[in-house]
């Protein structure tokens, strides 16, 4: 909402430098969030007087313009059509610096010295009006700052509106603020409406077929009306409020509208075809053409003025083309109504259209100011349109709207802002603002119509707050409520997560959450994906229903930004759409990726990466957390390579799936290199974690250790005869670990060699020699029974 | 001579020739003479399955220790002979080797940095689903239908009649309904937005919102528990400003500035010569919504407020693109180690 500053010190009679009125506006909630100079554009503009035009030889469009400028007389090229001798006109001198980055310069056009320019609207960035020059008033003393002539010593206050606040889309709501902040009295202009003898009821009247949707609508004749440009002043407080000046009735609605907050419609009355105004819902596929030309196939949910037959505008968002104001217009037919806010919300949407009628009925105008909207238009069209107002408004309001009464109490104010206010400062702020108050304690509180947001006593609370500042409102310094809360399961545990894996080294990456349906598709065509209905884009149609799709998207990225080693991971949710039973579904996932070589360094040469990085990355979440033992289970998927592809589980606990992305899957994420991807469910990881830890006594006999190596199938599992040994050995067997692994030349096809190291202890006792030998000979005898090992100890 | 007495010389004899060992293989020798397998502790430690079980015990326990001893003794000697010892070219520049740490991305770190303030203060933090009803995203706080409330929240709807919460502030209600006062609580995550992807908009973002529910709860706790937080998290010299601003959810409602932490106000780039940074916004829970989760408005009292993460975040380490937040670039995510 763009507003004169001057204007709003008109209204208030205040002095306030525009920065005041703008940081006590922000600091009551109406935020200003730019300031523009109007005469931004406007230094070393004079005007100056056409004296004299010739034509410059060989050229068609240019003249050369003899200007005077009080005391100085310059000679100008000019290419406007519309230029004459004897106007008075804006002349840019040496040095002035226009809008659209122009500086005047000396300059030499076809042998014709030119030092300085005749502006057009949008060179002195008044408008968008480039069609010619701007032509000043006949009065203008030449040699004068067009500042001055023009009145343009003036700034657009931008204001950023909040939702619930209509009455500040008005000059008069802002100035009502200022009233109430700076303790004055908005002068409300006063005129006197002369009404002829005719009388408006006798050539229109007006029905409400839907008064749920037009609860009021008034309407007023004027005749003999002159359609021409509207004077300086009124151009000038619609370009101070970013609205484009078009022709006098169009200015003045417009001029009205900023002034109360209240949109009026103009029709020619010759072109409305009938003298019935009815406003009804629109049928169904109804036709109808808005003025920008635009036709409209309509619904029921679109509010429709009509003449009792055709649809002549859409009411409260745009006028329609067959009735609308032309140059030769000279009877009118006005509008000022009060329409329900959402059903002009509806019929906007429904229309496509946003326009500064539809933006102050959806968020409410004030149905009680429509008799003095209409007048003040009235008075405006006969004064400057030279019209013949009808006598009196056909008003038709079958459900009248009555100001809301509330009762305020004083300390209840107090003590939900935390404020010793008195009683007779939140008066003083409430009246200030219009309100009606009687009583004292509680105050009975009347809340005019223009402000449809107050409606119960908080609403009255907050514009105490807002009025007196919130700077008035102390710092509490101490804390209130619980002091201590624990800190959420998931919470520490994703944390707990994060420290482990950064530990290992793995980066977490984080994702949005969107995805691309195609390539869910790709990754696993049977997995249900829930659809959004409303995209931003079609590659993030879905909500992604694997975190793979997240892990793949950003190993894509870095591999094209050239990035080729990683370890990562991201902790995040994975969604469905709800099951056969209506339940949603949404699960908390961690994804582990690597892929490429490990760092490597001037000691270890970089190696790839492959499944037991990642099986080391959950090891140590394994650990971390005390899980029980991690199975892996073969399962077939669509996005795993099949011969590295496993589902985890611990116990009978489903946790996750790991394995590698298969080649053509990781083809159409354009990844040219092996990935390996586990992903965990967080929800069965937090059932099976523990936390206490009982202490074990440190050992106190010495340990035995011993290797072994054997060779034996090479289908047979490590795991397996890891497990055998521990079996055999029971708790003697102190760790078992794998510390060589060959299958190669020197070894049989078909055969592997495995380098096992047993460390034995006893808590008992020092373990003897033989005890030591008789253990090995055990495990060397089931090893060689159970899988045919070749066994040599070392 | 007794087994005892026989462990304490061998003890004292390896003592001394390792202290004699002039070179690495004359230490292994040593270590093989002693501690190997046909060693001469060994072989003491051997024979204790002979001796009765009074004096096994005792024994036992001397050959172990002296058997661990003389174990350190060798390690510590060998190092006088390690290669690199005394040497000049010994070059502590090279790198260190072993793998490198991982990062936590950066919006979950300033998200927890957040919320462990927070924890300082006594909130706990409570979640909630992503895919949300218009029911507790909008309804339970007092966004009637057809409200131009609505609007300033761009929401993308999925199939089957919900909606992505477009602020984590629905978690409010749920856990409203299912506590009793006094009710503080923080709720972090991942929200969403129908915006085009731009430098300055993402379709995702996430937010830290939080609420207290209490008898005699005021503006002014609010207030204060803001100063607190902003203070702590932002540094301790700065200024804070309230401004009146709407929340359907809260009333009255305020937008909170800080000045700015680049130029302690004094007006630069990056609040656009201001002096002030928004921060978060905040209010008094609107006496509705207090009345939607079946509490009395009249006995409790509340406050709420909500900051956006990546807005904080960018804010903090001057981060231009919000984009770069989740493309997860390796090179941007290590900046944050």
């Amino acid at each position: 909402m763009k507003v004169s500053y001057k204007w709003l010190l008109e209204l208030t009679g205040l002095d306030w430098p525009v920065e005041k009125v703008a940081e006590r506006l922000t600091l009551s909630g109406t935020a200003c969030e730019e300031i523009i100079p109007l005469s931004k554009y406007l230094d070393k503009v004079v005007v100056g007087e056409v004296i004299d035009l010739q034509k410059i030889e060989g050229a068609d469009k240019i003249k050369k313009a003899t200007v005077v400028t009080g005391r100085e007389k310059y000679d100008l090229v000019c290419g406007a059509p519309n230029v004459a001798v004897g106007q008075k006109v804006p002349v840019a001198l040496l040095g002035a610096r226009l809008a659209g980055d122009i500086t005047i310069k000396k300059v030499k056009i076809r042998g014709v010295e030119s030092i300085g320019m005749i502006c057009s609207e949008r060179e002195l960035g008044l408008s968008d009006d480039h069609s010619g020059i701007m032509v000043l008033d006949g009065k203008a003393v030449p040699g004068t700052s067009v500042i001055d002539e023009l009145d343009l010593d003036d700034y657009i206050m931008n204001f950023e509106l909040t939702p619930n606040r209509p009455d500040s889309m008005s000059v008069t709501g802002i100035a009502r603020d200022l009233q109430a902040l700076a303790g004055v009295k908005i002068r409300k202009p006063v005129f006197e409406l002369k009404e002829a003898d005719r009388k408006t009821a006798a050539y229109i009247k007006v029905d409400i077929e839907d008064a749920v949707g037009c609860p009021r609508y008034a309407a007023r004749i004027i005749d003999g009306i002159t359609i021409a440009g509207s004077p300086w002043w009124l151009k000038k407080k619609l370009i101070a409020a970013g609205i484009r000046p078009i022709c006098n009735v169009v200015d003045i609605t417009n001029l009205v509208m900023l002034e109360t907050g209240n949109p009026l419609h103009a029709f020619d009355l010759k072109l409305f075809g009938s003298d019935r105004v009815l406003v009804r819902k629109a049928r169904d596929k109804e036709k109808f053409v808005t003025l920008d030309g635009e036709e409209h196939e309509l619904s029921p949910d679109v509010l429709l003025i009509t003449n009792g037959n055709t649809g002549v505008a859409a009411a409260g968002v745009m006028g329609g083309l067959n009735s609308e104001v032309k140059t030769d217009t000279h009877t009118i037919l006005l509008e000022a109504a009060y329409f329900n806010p959402r059903i002009i919300r509806k019929s906007r949407k429904y229309l496509g259209l946003v326009t500064e009628s539809s933006t102050r009925f959806e968020k409410g105008v004030d149905p009680n100011n429509i008799p003095y909207a209409i007048d003040r238009a009235a008075y405006y069209f006969k004064e400057i349109g030279g019209g013949e107002v009808l006598n009196g408004i056909v008003d038709c309001y079958p459900q009248p709207i009555f100001p809301v009464k509330i009762s305020f109490r004083p300390d209840r104010c107090n003590s939900i802002l935390g404020t010793a206010l008195s009683s007779d400062r939140m008066k003083e702020i409430l009246s200030g603002l219009d309100f009606e108050i009687t009583g004292s304690n509680p105050l009975n509180v009347t809340v005019p119509t223009f402000r449809p947001d107050i409606e119960q006593e908080i609403d009255l609370i907050e514009e105490i707050a807002r009025i007196e500042g919130y700077a008035a409102i102390p710092d509490t310094e101490v804390n209130i409520g619980p002091l201590y809360t624990p800190v959420h399961f998931v919470d520490r545990f994703e944390d707990e997560v994060r420290s482990v894996l950064t530990g290992s080294g793995f980066d977490e990456i984080l994702g949005h959450g969107l995805a691309d349906s195609r390539q869910a598709k790709i990754l696993n065509p049977d997995l249900s994906r829930l659809r959004i209905i409303n995209p931003v884009s079609e590659d993030l149609d879905i909500m992604r229903n694997s975190l793979i799709l997240t892990a793949l998207t950003v190993v894509n990225h870095n591999l094209s930004h050239r990035l080729i080693d990683m370890r990562l991971f991201e902790i995040g949710r994975a969604y469905f759409p709800p099951d056969k039973d209506g339940n949603w579904l949404e699960e908390d996932r961690i994804s582990l990726t690597v892929s490429g070589n490990t760092s490597g360094s001037w000691r270890e040469k970089p190696r790839p990466q492959d499944f037991y990085d990642l099986k080391r990355a959950i090891e140590n979440l394994a650990l971390h957390f005390h899980w029980p033992e991690i199975t892996f289970q073969e399962i077939k998927t669509n996005f795993f390579d099949e011969s590295i592809s496993y589902k985890l589980s611990s116990g009978p606990t489903d946790i996750g799936l790991i394995g590698k992305i298969a080649e053509p899957v990781a083809k159409k994420f354009d990844i040219k290199q092996e990935v390996y991807i586990a992903e965990l469910k967080i929800n069965p990881l937090i059932t099976i974690s523990r936390e206490a830890v009982i202490f074990e006594p440190l050992p106190v006999y010495p340990a035995a250790p011993r290797d072994l190596a054997l060779v034996v199938d090479v289908n047979v599992k490590v795991g397996d005869i890891i497990k055998l040994i521990q079996k055999t050995a029971g708790p003697t067997a102190e760790s078992v670990n794998v510390f060589d692994l060959y299958s190669g030349e020197q070894i049989r096809k078909g055969k592997k060699s495995i380098g096992i190291a047993i460390t034995y202890r006893s808590p008992e006792k020092s373990l003897t020699g033989d005890e030591v030998d008789n253990l090995q000979g055990n495990i060397m005898a089931e090893l060689k029974k159970l899988f045919n090992a070749e066994i040599r100890e070392k | 001579m007794s087994l005892l007495d026989e462990v304490t010389r061998l003890e004292t004899e390896a003592l001394r020739e390792i202290k004699g060992a002039d070179s690495l293989e004359a230490l292994n020798e040593l270590q093989i003479k002693y501690l190997g397998r046909k060693g001469l502790v060994t072989a003491v430690l051997k024979t204790l399955g002979t001796l009765p079980v009074d004096e096994r015990k005792t024994v036992g326990a001397q050959a172990n220790r002296a058997h661990q001893d003389l174990e350190n003794h060798f390690q510590l000697a060998a190092q006088k002979f390690s290669t690199t010892r005394g040497k000049k070219d010994f070059d502590p520049t090279l790198p260190g080797t072993g793998p490198r740490t991982g990062t936590i991305h950066i919006v979950n770190r300033v998200m927890g940095e957040i919320c462990h303030t927070f924890y300082g203060i006594g909130f706990e933090t409570a979640r909630g689903p992503h895919v949300e009803t218009d029911h507790y995203n909008f309804e339970m706080l007092n966004f009637p239908p057809d409200h131009p409330a609505r609007d300033m929240q761009d929401t993308f709807f999925v199939e089957g009649g919900r909606l992505l919460r477009t602020h984590t502030t629905p978690v409010q209600p749920r856990e409203l309904e299912k506590r009793k006062p006094p009710v503080k609580i923080i709720t972090p995550g991942k929200t969403f937005r129908n915006e085009e992807i731009s430098t300055r908009a993402h379709v995702s973002f996430h937010q830290v919102d939080g609420f207290l529910v209490d008898e005699g709860v005021t503006m002014a706790d609010l207030k204060g528990a803001l100063v607190a937080f902003c203070k702590a998290f932002f540094g301790s010299g700065l200024k804070l400003k309230f401004r009146p601003s709407f929340f359907p959810f809260t009333e009255p409602s305020a937008e909170v500035d800080i000045s700015c932490f680049l130029c302690n106000g004094v007006g630069c780039q990056l609040c656009k010569y201001s002096g002030w940074l928004e921060i978060l916004g905040c209010g008094m829970i609107h006496p509705k919504v207090l009345e939607n989760c079946g509490y009395d408005s009249e006995k409790y009292t509340g406050y709420a407020f909500g900051m956006g993460v990546e807005r904080v975040a960018m804010l903090k380490y001057k981060i231009n693109d919000i984009r770069l937040l989740f493309n997860n670039n390796l090179r941007f995510l290590r900046q944050f180690a």
